[in-house]
């Protein structure tokens, strides 16, 4: 992972888009974010100094503020020096709350950014985590295309040359929606949610072999690409092997694990003049009916099982 | 399994001719092959994933194979970032 600095907060490429406004200690921008972590400076304030999560983002909203405004200026003088005797990441107020003259020359001579937030203390720190908890989500690239189908997030994988591109051509053909062809950057955001997105420079081609590159954007448009999904299902493309038992009811489910999490799964064998497309639209559109509660094969199983309990007893 | 690292020296890094190159080598042989990059891995046989690498020049790769022809398809994608693909 590229090493993260505050620096980010308000430029470069890949910003961290928290509408921040720097406004003193410049010269710390260059600070090491180690941890997605932050900090209510409140207790240090107060003088209690032990656990005092320093390296973390201080964040200072009313509480703080209120406390350090009726404090004397020998107060300040003490409070601020102890304050600044660490070796501080950054401070961030909200409310748009600018610090007094002499907490911003204490953050200037220690190299300590500080940043205005218009928002509210809550409502910012909302945003911060969400934001923040991407940027240091565990991360995998994986092998395999990425196609939203009916809102689905399938995760097409299987050996090179099976046809994960060619399926995911027809898919977009019929309406559905790229995310990435070939390489998934697969993020843990959450510990069930899984966001596949393409790398940025590959981000909407896909490889046709005999054509080459091909933008897909370009060709069929806006509404045929999407930038990032959540991954709801595998579904892994093999080459059909008359020996292998292949499910037929479709009564397991099976579960593919990325990142620890498990996706459900299943297999398609591949065989010319199969209908690939259509038989991951189904399996999108079974995914969701499933979600809801309803699981078809199981559904035929009971009604099946009903039937040879009542009327095959006859 | 074979695992091999190399620097890459050309000046443009591994643009799509020389991907291409890496890819067409790498479709001779029936054996798994990926690139690595910042333990980032990529199927070799791909040119998408290769290209998705975004290696530059001065990048450290490593090469790793495993299956049938392994050593030969390692050896022979070593010495083609070596030589700069000019072989």
């Amino acid at each position: 992972m590229r090493k993260l600095t505050v620096r980010y907060f308000i430029e470069g490429e890949g910003r961290i888009d928290l509408q921040l406004r720097l406004y003193a200690g410049e010269g710390g921008l260059d600070k090491e974010i180690k941890y997605g972590e932050i900090n209510r400076p409140g207790l240090a304030l107060a003088g209690f100094f032990d656990y005092f999560a320093y390296d973390r983002i201080q964040i200072f909203g009313q509480g703080e503020t209120a406390f350090m405004n009726q404090l004397s200026y020998e107060q300040k003088m003490k409070t601020y020096s102890d304050f600044f005797s660490y070796d501080l990441l950054c401070c961030i107020f909200t409310h748009d709350y600018v610090p007094d003259k002499l907490f911003l020359e204490f953050a200037e001579k220690k190299n300590v950014p500080i940043f205005l937030s218009k928002r509210g203390t809550t409502r910012f720190i909302t945003l911060f985590v969400h934001v923040i908890d991407e940027i240091f989500a565990e991360q995998v690239t994986l092998h395999a295309t990425l196609v939203d189908v009916f809102g689905v997030g399938v995760l097409l994988t299987g050996k090179s040359g099976v046809g994960k591109s060619e399926t995911a051509l027809e898919l977009i053909e019929r309406g559905h929606r790229l995310v990435a062809d070939d390489m998934v950057i697969v993020k843990k955001i959450d510990e069930s949610l899984l966001m596949g997105a393409g790398s940025e420079i590959l981000k909407h081609h896909i490889e046709i072999r005999g054509i080459g590159i091909v933008n897909v954007r370009e060709i069929f448009g806006i509404r045929s690409v999407r930038n990032r999904k959540r991954i709801e299902m595998v579904i892994l493309l093999e080459e059909w092997d008359s020996a292998k038992e292949y499910d037929r009811l479709g009564l397991d489910d099976k579960k593919y694990s990325i990142l620890d999490i498990e996706v459900p799964y299943i297999t398609v064998p591949v065989r010319p003049g199969r209908n690939i497309p259509v038989i991951i639209e189904t399996a999108a559109l079974n995914q969701r009916l499933k979600k809801i509660g309803i699981n078809s094969a199981r559904e035929l199983d009971e009604k099946i099982k009903k039937w040879i309990m009542t009327e095959g007893q006859k | 399994m074979v695992e091999k690292d190399v620097i890459v020296n050309s000046d443009a890094g591994i643009h799509a001719r020389p991907a291409m190159m890496i890819v067409r080598e790498a479709m001779k042989y029936p054996c798994e092959v990926m690139l690595i990059k910042d333990s980032v891995e990529a199927d070799a046989k791909s040119i998408m994933s290769v290209l998705g690498l975004a290696i530059i020049s001065g990048s450290k790769l490593t090469i790793r194979a495993h299956g049938e022809g392994e050593t030969e398809l390692v050896d022979f994608l070593i010495n083609l970032i070596e030589k700069d693909f000019r072989v």
